[in-house]
């Protein structure tokens, strides 16, 4: 497949259904939890509005380039992730531009925003954003381990590394789907999930109660308002990988929109039910509980 | 030609007309000496030209007129020739050496040292045992008497000892000579020889061992040479350069030579057990002594013990014995008489005192090829003998006494080398101006020792030369290299400016040249070799003055990567290998705190050479120039081992883990500039020796476990380990420094693989480490040459001070991360691939936690350094110097380009390595039509990428311009901080310590294990040492006891014949 100008009007198409899917889900997601702990909760548009205030925010400084450029970098990241891997399957309109690279350049694409942002919070000079990122980096390591064990997994399963084919090897009923061709991949992978989140118990990186916000406690107005966008965005990108990789995919926006939620509240579940864990302890959890399965999903596949 | 009996004649004649001469003739006497010696000399030189040149044959002369057995006969052809030679220079080049004392002293000191070297040129010349026994007499009086020149009080209590044990030795030699006779009723070396072994058996054979061990204790081995110790460390050291090359390096051992004609095969053995028990034992020892002449007395034990071997392994040598025993026995003879020479410059006795040849290039060069000579290295003659010995041992399987041979090498290389990184790195000792009057100057240069040291410098080289010409290969002068490299040597005169401009142009222009002779491989290595090197020689504009020293060791360092590359026997391959670890070494020293970490560099690479030298041994079996392609043909048997060795050699260059220690503190210590080239570059020989191993050898079983599984195990933990190393470093180019570790493990990983992918993978490493490392490093070393020291906590904030040194770390850990769009990811892209292919899973495991691991080091680094706090010291800071920043700057450019064309190299290799993967090749290489790089798995296209990217990135950009365009830079305390200004930047900066929570989690895997074994390796060796050299108590008697002991024992450990 190559580049035809037609794709741009289709990705910003995706990218406006995308966040603004985003912005009410994470809504209701909070709502949900509002209600749990028996509050009413912020009204379903909240999102917009707080997206539309930090943008119109005057008061702004800067503490020097990268700072400026660390939210560019994260919503760059964030955008960049959703354009490299086909939404929709099978639809010529929402694969994006995912002819520029495979699985592997979605994978590694994560990175980018991430290193960017904390680079930005770095050069605030304040010492929680600091402690956010050493923290944020630490577990990421083995975080991120399951993952590669698991798409290593069915790369091996699939013989591909093709986001369209690996979705396209799926179709034709749910048994089909990853999830019970190969569920240790899938469980290995999800239990990665939880890690990148950043929801309970492995939120120690923002941990608002101990540094306020961690990396981004600097950044406020429109900087805020890109890293909003990309808090949108991004969750969402990543899970249309899982969601590809290891649950069918979608061939359209309903089949989406549901199957995007449930994968994220999986994580949203687990989270409300455990407390946090410090750094060493969420490293340790996923060094005996995650990396094993992703072994084994490696070995028998 | 002159007879060969004018040389006795002379020698003693002349020590008889100094007696007659009066005692205030000193000029005339002097002049007799020398006048003498000359005449000697010309006689013998003559001889060795009538040999060597007019194709003479040997010569035998009759005394009195008549054939032996009625008369004594001397015989005279090439050995002896350069044997009389060897003696009677030193003997010569003492004279003048000590031509103060031989004054003070007078005619009957110069008679004496005329009849110790007559007496030793006789015991070269004569074929008569008893007239061997006249001569050993009359040289151990003269030793005894020459002994006293020396100032030192000790040098007669070791010439009384030294008495004692002649005695025993006079007994023994005299009561094998009268049984002998008694068995054979001759005295005639040669007719005794004649006389058939059975009548030799019984009391013919104890006869024999009486003879043999007299004339071997003479030759000192270990451990009946306590003795010989105590007169190398008390004598004058003019005289212990006569004691060590000529008595027992030449004369003693030529008598051992010439006795086994008698003794026959049979006894060979027990020749070489002696010769190497004295060789290991003896440079072991040293590394424990602190005395200089000592420590040469030792490394003089230990050198004849090596050429005592040679003797004892002459019946597998066949026609190369004399080049092998010649190139040893010269070496050492040459560059012993030169130490200690020079230790008679300096006043202290310590081995650290010589600190004070520092700043006297010339001393120092003389002192390098020294040592160089002893240690084999080339293009001296014991490497071309000791290469040589190397093969022929491994052919006839005598691979124990191979590995004693390599083990004493090392060992005595360990201490030379040590004790040149304190020449160059100790405190120089400093004498208060009131001691001045009591003690010897530290050091004194007196012009007539100088010429004495320099003449055997130059006789070093012209050794070096000849021992070319005489190899059966090509004379490594020739290479044009070499030439270049040593031609710095003849500018250390010219400015930096110069020389840098003539190094980096010839550089260049040797890839243009020799470009058409490469193949892709090839072009890959020597261009990251010689234009990298090139490259990163632009930024040693950057030092001013002469920097003495530097050119050379580069430039050697660059020869042996040159060299390398188009290596294409054995033989080219291991002297390239040896030239670049040795200039290498002189570049790691020159860093200020860089002396422990050069020594154990320059160990494990000697290691490791010798690891190669053995593989390449045991492949060749006897083939003279073994092509690098054979390897491929070598048999079952050996095949594995061959490489084994090979691997292991190669993998100490990459510091795969277990080998890595010296890594970290060679990189971090090293100057500015050769930090990028013995990281970037360097690093890269190894991977290369690896190829051509992998490429020839292909897979390997040893006990049915598949090397190469295990090289991928060891890559995949060496990536992982070396990635966790660096996160825990405060030292920023001690954190690159593992950073490179790991770096090598994916490289090395990636060849492992075996597959047509995993090669490519390598070579993207190795093409992104060259410019991502150099680049690193030099950045780093701007910034620490900005701010005065390389702890990263101790920075912070820099970046609105040195943006562009901020833009080279930012592109540089990007690529490094493996992040799109920039090069990096290539690597990882292309591993992916590489490892569906392979038939393994488990080791990739490791590989795909230490990706997210480096991620961890990268951002401490950039944020450490650049972002965060700045503090009040740094706040007049400039950007690094300009030449620092070139080279940065062309590599971010690379990067850039090399990011979204990486077809432009890869392509041409990819298709190269096709055929060597072919018949594995079910899945083949990747596809480069159009924009598109596809693998039979996935696909990537480099530029869309990077514009992509690139466009997202703009306009998000110009959004966040236009909607805060009014956006101000705020003071460096105005943040966020509980409504309080912080107190200082020191307390503000997160940074110490900075992954403490991965600590906890992780520290179990780094505890330093690999690093515990070495030292008490180390130390253990140490100890031993200590331990064994209270066996030396200076006491006449016990050395006498000690002699009796070794007879014995020896008696009783020789094969029963």
């Amino acid at each position: 497949m190559q580049f035809e100008w037609i794709q741009i009007p289709y990705a910003l198409l995706t990218l406006s259904i995308i966040i603004n899917f985003g912005l009410l889900m994470n809504a209701f997601v909070a709502k949900i939890g509002a209600r749990v702990g028996r509050r009413v909760g912020i009204p379903i548009y909240q999102n917009y509005i707080d997206l539309i205030k930090n943008y119109g925010l005057r008061s702004s400084i800067t503490h020097g380039v990268m700072f400026y450029l660390g939210p560019v970098f994260r919503l760059t990241g964030g955008i960049g992730l959703l354009m490299f891997v086909p939404t929709i399957y099978g639809s010529v309109m929402f694969s994006n531009f995912s002819f520029a690279g495979d699985l592997i350049l979605a994978l590694y694409f994560i990175f980018f925003g991430t290193l960017g942002m904390a680079l930005g919070a770095g050069e605030s000079g304040h010492p929680h954003a600091a402690i956010g990122v050493s923290r944020g980096l630490s577990q990421v390591t083995m975080a991120e381990l399951p993952l590669a064990l698991a798409v290593f997994s069915i790369a091996l399963q699939y013989n591909t590394l093709s986001v369209t084919e690996i979705v396209a090897a799926q179709q034709g009923g749910v048994l089909n789907w990853t999830l019970f061709t190969n569920p240790l991949a899938v469980v290995a992978a999800m239990l990665s999930f939880l890690g990148s989140v950043m929801r309970p118990p492995f939120d120690v990186v923002l941990a608002p109660q101990e540094i306020p916000i961690g990396p981004p406690t600097e950044y406020h107005s429109s900087y805020l308002a890109l890293m909003q966008t990309n808090r949108v965005i991004f969750p969402i990108a990543k899970m249309v990988i899982f969601m590809n990789l290891f649950f069918g995919g979608a061939d359209n926006w309903p089949v989406f929109f549901v199957k995007i939620f449930m994968i994220y509240m999986f994580a949203v579940f687990i989270g409300v039910v455990f407390p946090r864990f410090r750094v060493e302890q969420s490293i340790r959890w996923f060094l005996i509980w995650a990396v094993p399965i992703g072994i084994l999903a490696v070995i028998v596949v | 030609m002159v007879n060969v009996i004018f040389i006795i004649v002379i020698g003693l004649g002349a020590a008889f007309l100094l007696g007659l001469l009066r005692e205030n003739w000193r000029n005339a006497a002097y002049a007799l000496t020398i006048g003498s010696l000359v005449s000697m000399a010309w006689i013998a030189a003559r001889w060795l030209l009538f040999f060597a040149v007019e194709g003479g044959t040997t010569v035998e002369v009759f005394t009195a007129g008549t054939e032996p057995p009625f008369a004594i006969n001397l015989r005279m052809g090439i050995a002896e020739a350069v044997l009389l030679l060897v003696v009677i220079f030193s003997g010569l080049l003492s004279a003048v050496y000590m031509s103060k004392s031989l004054f003070r002293l007078g005619g009957r000191a110069m008679s004496v040292l005329l009849v110790f070297i007559m007496a030793l040129c006789g015991i070269i010349l004569t074929r008569d045992i008893f007239n061997l026994f006249v001569f050993f007499e009359l040289a151990v009086i003269a030793t005894a008497g020459l002994l006293l020149i020396s100032e030192n009080k000790q040098a007669l209590s070791a010439g009384f000892k030294y008495l004692i044990i002649s005695q025993l030795v006079s007994v023994f030699l005299l009561i094998g000579i009268i049984f002998t006779y008694h068995v054979s009723g001759s005295l005639n070396i040669d007719t005794i020889a004649g006389v058939s072994l059975d009548t030799m058996k019984g009391i013919g054979s104890l006869a024999f061992f009486f003879m043999l061990i007299a004339v071997l204790t003479e030759a000192k081995p270990f451990p009946a040479n306590g003795w010989a110790l105590d007169i190398y460390e008390s004598a004058h050291p003019a005289f212990s350069a006569m004691f060590s090359a000529a008595m027992a390096g030449s004369a003693a051992v030529y008598a051992v030579d010439k006795l086994l004609l008698i003794g026959g095969q049979q006894w060979l053995p027990v020749v070489t057990a002696i010769g190497l028990l004295s060789f290991v034992a003896a440079n072991l020892l040293a590394l424990a002594q602190t005395n200089d002449r000592r420590t040469l007395g030792y490394s003089s034990v230990g050198q004849v013990g090596l050429i005592l071997a040679v003797i004892g392994q002459r019946d597998i040598l066949g026609d190369n014995y004399l080049f092998i025993a010649g190139g040893i026995l010269l070496s050492h003879a040459v560059a012993k008489a030169g130490l200690y020479w020079i230790s008679g410059l300096i006043g202290q006795r310590n081995l650290t005192d010589w600190a004070v040849l520092r700043r006297h290039p010339m001393l120092i060069l003389s002192f390098v090829s020294f040592i160089a000579m002893l240690s084999g290295l080339p293009p001296f003659p014991s490497f071309y003998a000791k290469w040589d010995l190397v093969m022929i041992l491994a052919t006839e399987n005598r691979l124990w006494i191979l590995a004693f041979i390599l083990l004493g090498s090392l060992l005595e290389a360990s201490y030379l080398f040590r004790w040149f990184g304190y020449i160059l790195k100790r405190e120089t000792p400093r004498q208060e101006k009131n001691e001045v009057e009591n003690k010897s100057p530290l050091l004194s240069l007196v012009p007539h020792k100088l010429l004495v040291i320099f003449s055997a410098l130059a006789t070093s080289w012209g050794l070096a030369y000849l021992w070319g010409e005489l190899s059966a290969y090509d004379n490594l002068f020739y290479a044009l290299p070499l030439l270049f490299a040593l031609s710095f040597l003849l500018l250390e005169w010219v400015s930096v400016w110069i020389k840098n401009t003539l190094a980096i142009a010839g550089m260049v222009a040797y890839f243009v040249i020799s470009y058409p002779l490469y193949d892709p491989l090839q072009i890959i290595f020597a261009a990251i070799f010689l234009l990298g090197g090139a490259v990163i020689l632009l930024a040693s504009y950057h030092v001013h003055g002469r920097r003495i020293g530097f050119y050379p060791s580069a430039m050697l360092m660059f020869a042996g990567l040159a060299m390398l590359v188009v290596a294409e026997d054995s033989f080219h391959f291991f002297a390239a290998w040896e030239f670049l670890t040795i200039g290498s070494y002189f570049m790691i020293l020159r860093g200020k705190n860089s002396e422990p970490h050069a020594l154990s560099y320059i160990i494990f690479s000697l290691g490791g050479a010798f690891l190669i030298l053995t593989g390449f041994a045991l492949a060749a079996q006897g083939v003279v120039l073994f092509n690098l392609g054979s390897l491929a043909h070598v048999a079952a048997p050996i095949a594995p081992w061959v490489f084994l060795l090979l691997a292991i050699g190669f993998m100490t260059k990459t510091a795969a883990i277990g080998l890595h220690i010296w890594l970290p503190g060679a990189h971090a210590e090293a100057e500015t500039d050769v930090s990028p080239m013995v990281s970037g570059i360097l690093l890269k020989a190894g991977l290369f020796g690896l190829m051509v191993l992998l490429m020839n050898m292909g897979k390997q079983q040893l006990y049915g476990i598949e090397l190469t599984y295990v090289m991928l195990w060891i890559g995949a933990l060496t990536a992982f380990l070396g990635n966790l190393m660096a996160v825990f470093q405060e030292d920023a180019k001690r954190l690159l420094a593992y950073s490179s570790i790991g770096q090598m493990g994916y490289a090395l990983f990636g060849l492992a693989l075996m597959n047509q992918l995993g090669w490519l993978m390598a070579l993207m490493f190795v093409i992104n480490h060259y410019i991502y490392k150099s680049m690193l490093f030099l950045s780093v070393g701007g910034v620490a040459k900005r701010t005065g020291t390389r702890d990263m906590y101790k920075m912070g904030g820099l970046i609105a001070m040195m943006p562009l040194s901020f833009i080279a770390v930012l592109i540089g850990i990007i690529a490094v991360s493996g992040v799109p769009p920039l090069s990096g990811f290539g690597g990882r892209w292309i591993f992916y691939n590489a490892i569906l292919s392979s038939e393994y899973r488990l080791p990739m495991m490791l590989i795909f936690i230490s990706g997210p691991i480096a991620f961890l080091y990268l951002f401490r680094l950039i944020h450490t350094i650049f972002l965060g706090q700045l503090k009040d010291d740094h706040r007049q800071i400039k950007e690094a110097p300009f030449w620092i920043m070139l080279p940065q700057m062309i590599y971010v450019a690379a990067l850039m380009v090399f990011a979204v064309v990486p077809g432009l190299l890869l392509r041409h290799v990819d298709a190269y390595l096709s055929p060597f993967f072919a018949e594995s090749a079910a899945r083949g290489g990747l596809n480069w039509q159009g924009l598109t790089i596809t693998s039979d798995y996935g696909y990537w296209s480099p530029i869309p990428i990077m514009v992509i990217i690139a466009i997202i990135f703009a306009l998000l950009f110009a959004w966040l311009v236009f909607v805060n365009r009014k956006a101000q830079k705020v003071k460096q305390f105005n943040i966020v901080y509980s409504a309080e200004r912080p107190f200082r930047p020191e307390t503000t900066h997160f940074a110490w310590n900075f992954f403490a929570p991965y600590r906890k989690a992780m520290g179990f895997l780094i505890q330093p294990f690999v690093t515990r074994f070495w030292e008490t390796l180390t130390e253990l060796l140490h100890t031993i040492a200590d331990l064994f050299r209270r066996f030396y108590t200076g006491n006449g008697q016990t050395y006498a006891i000690q002699l009796l002991a070794f007879v014995v024992v020896v008696y009783l450990f020789r094969v029963e014949f």
